[in-house]
């Protein structure tokens, strides 16, 4: 399903990713770790288009995303949920405008777009607060809001860049298990995080990043050879 | 359409100004509409009336008459040659003077008046004012056309008032179109600032969509309504201005064309007048704000 290829990325001169080189099969839930800065926000970039890869290649459902046209870009980003570092949380919409963004988007009708609102609000543990402005919700409150505008036009692929940052202890945990009932759905899961408390929490493959280059890979589903340099 | 509501109120001045300059431009549009209008009726009026007459000696034969309206019609640059016979003459009389007694001359002392003292004439309309010379030369030489005692024959035309009311018309409506031209690029420019500046301003807003998989028009779609918004509501304010307009000139103009232009206008003019600048508010606000809009989200990412 998802496939990076000896991906390298430099900015500048700078390599943030080094040979970067794994696959993750439909449904699976996969932790990315390492310190800030190792490159995990730019594995995500890469993996919505948002960057290009300096060398090798990076393939969803059979695609090559180098050679995506422009025009397919908006489709594939559809196909990834993703709940960003910083939230992106429009801050003068509602918590219910935000999420009705994604499944406008995605071209859902006004009657269930407003049906599904109140589900993912219920779902992700924030219920009849759709009327709300982010400023009038607490830290992990719109963390929930981001994760319901992310999952909220089924995407089958699901990318969380450090979701529990921001976040105290037990509401980590919290959003944690949000996302492990969101993949057993189906959702297939990459989690980028430094938080050692969710890494030691989660049963999940692992797969660590340092200075730009995997260095383990806890558990293959695929059957690409891994880098395990510990 | 609530996004681009939203938009409006959140900068109302911003949206004051949009207006003010669609409805200035839209206004001014209106009224060369309605000069061009004016102009080219007082034309068509002045180009359907005969423009020489040359009157004819007492005793003239049918054969000469028609002799010289063959050789008249055969002229390039005319458009037709009526022959006006003495009775013909005094109908036009009776009915340029009405029922006026002292013009009819039934109270005076020389009586009534009568065909015998009205010359019987040829009227010669131009399909092009620059034939006038050749015609005047034909006539010039007839026999058939009468003489002044001073020798000099009977003619008369309003010498080039065609030309000349063609040379103003043709500046007025220039003047007209390079103004219209030049309020039009102020209008475009002022609407693609606005948009462009509203635009920037929600930037970090159209990158998350963007990151989301919003198609472009999907962004770009509110500030293009907008924008339409900004045209019409422009448009019916350049509409009212303009009709104040022609309201409160009517008592000066009827007087004055009021055998060239029937006063008040009629209401289907107003109505096209309203629909015309309402596509033109519209064609004008799409394209400023689609290049404005195109222009940013094609450079974000």
């Amino acid at each position: 399903m998802i496939d990076f290829s000896h991906v390298t990325k430099t900015y500048s001169g700078d390599t943030v990713l080094d040979d970067i080189d794994f696959s993750v099969s439909p449904g699976e839930f996969v932790v990315i770790t390492g310190k800030s800065g190792v490159g995990k926000t730019t594995l995500g970039r890469l993996l919505i288009r948002d960057l290009l890869p300096t060398k090798g290649k990076i393939i969803i459902d059979g695609e090559d995303l180098s050679k995506i046209k422009p025009k397919n870009i908006p489709p594939l980003r559809r196909k990834i949920g993703f709940i960003f570092q910083d939230y992106k949380i429009i801050p003068d919409k509602t918590v219910g405008e935000n999420i009705a963004l994604s499944l406008e988007i995605g071209g859902y009708s006004p009657k269930k777009i407003s049906d599904k609102i109140n589900r993912l609000l219920d779902m992700v543990g924030i219920p009849g607060k759709e009327n709300l402005f982010p400023v009038q919700l607490s830290g992990g409150e719109i963390q929930r809001a981001a994760i319901a505008r992310a999952i909220a036009a089924d995407p089958p692929i699901l990318f969380a860049d450090e979701p529990t940052g921001n976040l105290d202890k037990e509401t980590s945990i919290e959003i944690f298990n949000l996302l492990k009932k969101i993949n057993s759905d189906g959702t297939t899961v990459i989690m980028a995080t430094h938080d050692v408390t969710l890494i030691d929490l989660s049963s999940a493959r692992r797969i660590m990043l340092e200075k730009g280059k995997i260095i383990s890979d806890s558990e293959s589903h695929s059957t690409k050879p891994k880098t395990k340099n510990k | 359409m609530n996004t681009a509501l939203k938009n409006i109120r959140r900068t109302p001045f911003q949206a004051l100004a949009a207006i003010f300059v669609v409805s200035i431009t839209l206004f001014v549009v209106g009224i060369f509409t309605l000069v061009t209008l004016a102009s080219h009726s007082i034309l068509l009026n002045f180009e359907t009336k005969p423009q020489i007459i040359a009157y004819l000696k007492d005793g003239h034969t049918t054969d000469q008459v028609a002799g010289l309206i063959s050789n008249l019609t055969s002229t390039q640059g005319v458009k037709n040659a009526i022959y006006i016979s003495k009775q013909d003459a005094l109908e036009l009389y009776k009915k340029s003077v009405g029922n006026d007694p002292i013009l009819l001359g039934t109270v005076t002392d020389w009586g009534i008046v009568t065909a015998d003292i009205l010359p019987a004439s040829v009227e010669i309309t131009a399909s092009d004012p620059k034939s006038f010379g050749t015609i005047v030369s034909i006539l010039e030489k007839s026999d058939v056309v009468s003489e002044t005692p001073a020798s000099k024959k009977e003619i008369d035309f309003p010498e080039d008032v065609i030309s000349e009311l063609t040379k103003w018309t043709n500046a007025i409506r220039m003047a007209g179109l390079l103004l219209i031209i030049a309020l039009t690029i102020v209008c475009v420019l002022t609407i693609m600032i606005i948009i462009s500046m509203k635009i920037s301003s929600r930037r970090l807003e159209i990158g998350t969509l963007k990151l989301l998989g919003a198609r472009n028009f999907y962004i770009i779609k509110p500030y293009l309504l907008e924008s339409v918004i900004y045209g019409l509501v422009g448009a019916l304010f350049g509409w009212v201005l303009s009709y104040i307009t022609l309201l409160y000139s009517t008592p000066f103009l009827a007087p004055r064309l009021g055998g060239v232009i029937s006063f008040p206008i009629r209401p289907e003019v107003i109505l096209l007048l309203l629909l015309s600048l309402l596509v033109f508010g519209l064609i004008l606000s799409f394209i400023s704000s689609f290049f404005a809009a195109a222009r940013f989200v094609k450079r974000s990412k």
